[in-house]
């Protein structure tokens, strides 16, 4: 076909768009659909008897938010992605929480063997935190893809992870709201470990997920 | 510099009015952005068989994610990242076909058998072959003209020479052995 049959017939075709609002706004929106779900996820679930207790401690309160930042990094960063012209370093914001969280929980697991010694740092099997962060992440991760297929595919595989850091790391949140698991070598294996496969599978989703939109022309 | 920023100002105005459903507006954009960007392909890659694939490749894209662009920013980088994003898709898909393809001038052989490795020979002496069929009897002889030469359906040839299917299968069947028998005896002679 030749060029200009495409532009005319591209050009006959056209109609009024809906134009993709800018990332901090796709942000809020996906907050507003995402943190209900996740508060209705640890009200089912009965949130941990020593929440109050917890939500004094600097250490838990630190993870947390830690938490929190890197789920809205990670979000506006997959929104961003999605923009063709836009910079690319908010792709990079969510390693500066990803690092805090992980540094805080590495060193919760020093200070427990500086403490206790080698028992401060027992591994148990916990098999409920990858379902529940999965399942307490499930509305933002639907939330979030049905969002982030209306950008453009520029970046499949990291839009689609930094969108499963997002969800999995607002399940995270969840859970740690109504699961009372503190012991920072248990949760940075099976939680923060949750959360890093999580983003993995998300990751060898990408191509799938996102793709250019075939046009008939 | 001015006539890049009046031309990036025009652009901006005419993906605005093609967001709403301008349709000449758009028709006017993308028939300035097809040489700019068949320019661009070619200060990157040079000129090349498939630049003209390359472009409309691009406009494709562009007019998939128009809804994208905010008319708040500028035009020509979001453009382009969509042009590079395809440049470089299109480079990984041609270097994976590079990979998988092997150019030789003349096939190797395929059968330890000799005969089918005789490429240059076409497709046998026809003179031969043609002979061969004249001297089949005349129910067989049907049977290959109208099945093989004609390449009519059996259903066909039997309505056309009265015979039964059957009766065709069979004679198509020994017509084959003596054709092979009368050609393998002329080429050991």
């Amino acid at each position: 076909m030749r060029t200009n049959v495409l532009i005319q017939r591209l050009s006959d075709q056209t109609t009024p768009v809906r134009r993709l609002p800018p990332p901090l706004r796709r942000l809020v929106l996906w907050l507003g659909i995402a943190a209900p779900s996740v508060m209705i996820m640890v009200a089912v679930m009965s949130p941990r008897p020593d929440l109050i207790e917890k939500l004094g401690e600097s250490r838990y309160l630190l993870e947390q938010g830690a938490a929190v930042v890197t789920a809205l990094t990670a979000a506006f960063a997959a929104f961003s992605a999605g923009v063709p012209g836009r910079p690319r370093w908010p792709l990079l914001l969510p390693l500066a929480p990803l690092a805090l969280w992980l540094g805080s929980l590495g060193q919760g697991c020093l200070s427990n063997w500086l403490s206790l010694g080698p028992e401060g740092l027992t591994l148990q099997p916990d098999w409920m935190c990858l379902p529940a962060i999965a399942l307490t992440g499930a509305v933002p991760a639907i939330a979030i893809t049905v969002m982030i297929r209306r950008g453009a595919p520029l970046l499949p595989r990291a839009t689609v992870a930094l969108a499963a850091l997002a969800a999995a790391a607002l399940g995270n949140v969840g859970l740690r709201l109504f699961h009372p698991q503190d012991a920072s070598l248990m949760v940075l294996v099976w939680q923060f470990g949750s959360v890093m496969l999580l983003t993995t599978v998300g990751c060898c989703f990408g191509r799938l997920l996102l793709r250019w939109r075939p046009i008939r022309a | 510099m001015e006539k890049v920023n009046s031309r990036e100002a025009r652009w901006v105005g005419l993906m605005r009015a093609a967001q709403q459903g301008d349709r000449a507006a758009y028709h006017s954009l993308l028939f300035e952005l097809a040489p700019f960007i068949r320019g661009a392909i070619g200060r990157r890659w040079g000129r090349f068989e498939g630049i003209e694939d390359l472009v409309q490749d691009v406009l494709l894209s562009m007019h998939s994610v128009r809804h994208t662009y905010d008319p708040q920013r500028p035009f020509t980088p979001w453009l382009m990242a969509i042009a590079r994003h395809r440049m470089a898709d299109n480079a990984r898909r041609y270097v994976r076909k590079v990979r998988n393809e092997v150019n030789v001038d003349e096939w190797p052989e395929t059968f330890s058998a000799h005969e089918p490795n005789y490429l240059d020979e076409g497709p046998g002496d026809v003179q031969s072959l043609r002979e061969a069929i004249a001297k089949l009897p005349v129910g067989q002889r049907q049977a290959v003209e109208m099945l093989k030469l004609q390449e009519m359906s059996l259903k066909g040839a039997s309505a056309a020479s009265g015979q039964s299917v059957a009766a065709l299968k069979v004679a198509m069947h020994r017509a084959l052995k003596a054709l092979r028998a009368a050609l393998g005896e002329e080429r050991q002679g």
